[in-house]
């Protein structure tokens, strides 16, 4: 009867064979940091301009092309308190130690005494419409404190952050990102400061 | 693929991505030993597979007992279902949180969640093992099983609709009935060849191709009009599509409807699962996808945000939520897809069947024969 008990119902392993796993072995969490932009939401009168129809989101991380760390899709701007949804996530491979501009870069932004300096900057872009000859305009600003990163050792995970105008910096909308760097840059940093002692 | 890696018997194998609980939700592959899968479902976290010799593996999610192993478990590699051996399974459907069965000897089994009587036991108590539903006798040749959120659905050879579950938002078509724990009848006055139960909604195909849906009436994923959807607690027939339709398949929010030449979508789109583009982000009528219109489809799938198709040459192409990598697009970078987008992981392979859940999807496929055409896909 199918109704039977649990120990008679384990499989037989030996029926099922496992492919060998795709691709490179996986790395250590300080390997890697991953960014993922999920999603934004705008105050309706700050993309009422007939001009923007069409919304991407970008930001710089040092060592990687932008071409990389941009949304690969514009999408129609968000209408009314609407969000609109990109689930652009990426894998930063990071250099290894060493000598690497990427690492000492990271380590200069942990390092950074001046507000603003260890922000990872994000950017909302308006790309006018194919055929119209229009230009691409920062629309707004988002920010991760990657300091902030490092001294809480927590990742940021799904967090909703402000975006203000590129003009008078007041809060125009919302865009959730995620941030999983506190292991990477907690070793970048422990390294930096090292090396740092070493050359005195 | 790389090349180092043991390849694919020519028989095929099953291919995981997303959530699935198999190899750590790593993009992952598996085979049988001298068997292969006929039949594949998937429900929000978990996963049947039917073979070729009649068994059952399950694997993901247990905490209702879905599973069917007697236990509450999470089981992260294809288990099979000894307890079933011995009457050759033909048919699954996993629903979010439970399993229907069909087996040879005409038996209908059922195990998992049963809050709302998903399981057709005459209770709501959950079951951790295969409980049989006396309902269906072998008078009852079944078709089709389908499962949902809280519900279930059995067709037979000849045409009939059989629901139970949940029916707080008319999902199983049954008017003013609330939840039901033991199979009923849904009666279209014509004999019905496809169902499909959504998270929160239904469909149903005629045998003379017409489209019905039935649930909850939000965000167009009925695609009836605004006069029909008063009534969206009884199957009603979707305007505007003007084909035979063949098959449907509903997710979370959205309906996906095949008909000869066409794949309409409708219903919420946010995350791209109705592959209508970057600026159309809910439909509530049908719309044929443009994308897919120079490709004859053949078979289609949809999870909870997501959707594959497979088109005739074997090739599958995906959209929507790309959380995950359910789509199968990437190993560690991804993207909601907005159009239909080639999954060219498959290139070298014919893509035999598809099955979408909540946070993964699963992709059974047989290598093209060596010196077989390239498929070139711009
Ligand atoms: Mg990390
Ligand atoms: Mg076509």
């Amino acid at each position: 009867a199918p109704e039977s008990s649990s120990d008679t119902q384990t499989t037989d392993s030996d029926e099922i064979v496992v492919g060998t796993s795709l691709g490179s072995p996986p790395k250590a969490d300080m390997e890697w940091i991953r960014i993922e932009i999920v999603s934004l939401s705008l105050h309706p009168e700050a993309v009422a301009c007939e001009h923007i129809q069409q919304l991407y989101v970008e930001y710089h991380f040092p060592g990687v092309p932008l071409a990389e760390t941009e949304t690969p899709l514009s999408l129609r701007k968000p209408q009314g308190s609407e969000e609109i949804y990109f689930h652009f996530s990426k894998v930063i491979q990071l250099d290894t130690e060493g000598v690497s501009m990427q690492r000492e870069r990271l380590f200069s932004m942990l390092q950074a005494e001046e507000a603003g300096q260890s922000w990872l900057q994000f950017v909302v872009v308006s790309e006018p419409p194919p055929g119209t000859g229009g230009e691409c305009e920062d629309v707004g600003f988002a920010y991760v404190d990657l300091h902030e990163i490092l001294l809480t050792g927590n990742d940021v995970l799904e967090r909703d952050l402000d975006v203000v105008s590129p003009q008078d910096r007041s809060a125009i909308g919302r865009l959730k990102v995620s941030v999983e760097a506190a292991a990477a840059l907690c070793a970048i940093y422990w390294e930096g400061r090292r090396k740092a002692e070493e050359e005195e | 693929m790389g090349e180092a890696e043991e390849p694919v018997p020519e028989s095929g194998a099953v291919f995981t991505f997303g959530k699935s609980k198999f190899a750590e939700n790593i993009p992952s592959k598996f085979w049988f030993k001298n068997d292969k899968p006929l039949y594949m479902s998937c429900g929000d976290e978990h996963t049947a597979i039917v073979t070729g010799n009649g068994k059952l593996y399950m694997f993901g999610s247990n905490n209702w007992g879905q599973l069917g192993l007697g236990t509450k478990n999470t089981i992260n590699k294809p288990t099979c279902i000894k307890a079933l051996k011995p009457e050759k399974v033909k048919l699954a459907a996993c629903g979010r949180n439970h399993t229907l069965v069909y087996t040879e000897r005409g038996h209908v089994y059922a195990a998992g969640g049963n809050s709302e009587g998903q399981l057709g036991l005459g209770d709501t108590e959950e079951r951790n093992t295969f409980h049989l539903i006396s309902f269906f006798t072998n008078q009852y040749k079944i078709k089709q099983l389908a499962a949902g959120s809280y519900t279930s659905a059995a067709l037979t050879e000849d045409g009939q609709l059989f629901v139970w579950g949940d029916n707080s938002e008319g999902q199983i078509g049954l008017a003013g009935e609330a939840s039901v724990c033991l199979p009923c009848q849904v009666d279209v006055g014509k004999p019905v060849s496809w169902v499909s139960c959504g998270y929160y909604h239904s469909a149903l195909v005629t045998r003379d191709g017409e489209l019905y849906t039935f649930g909850e009436p939000e965000n167009g994923k009925l695609g009836l009009s605004p006069e029909q959807l008063k009534n969206n607690r009884v199957p009603q027939l979707v305007p505007g599509i003007l084909e035979r339709v063949n098959q449907v398949a509903c997710g979370g929010g959205h309906t996906v409807a095949l008909t000869e030449t066409d794949v309409y979508t409708f219903g919420l789109g946010q995350y791209g699962q109705l592959g209508h583009g970057t600026f159309i982000f809910e439909m509530s009528a049908p719309k044929a996808v443009e994308h897919l219109k120079r490709h004859k489809i053949c078979n289609i799938a949809c999870g909870e945000n997501h959707t594959a198709v497979i088109a005739d040459n074997g090739l599958m192409f995906t959209f929507g939520d790309g959380r995950h990598g359910k789509l199968g697009l990437g190993e560690e970078n991804f993207t909601n897809q907005f159009i239909p987008t080639l999954c060219s992981n498959f290139l070298k392979f014919t893509v035999c069947l598809v099955a979408c859940g909540g946070c993964h999807m699963l992709v059974f496929a047989t290598p093209r024969p060596k010196g077989s055409e390239e498929i070139h896909e711009d």
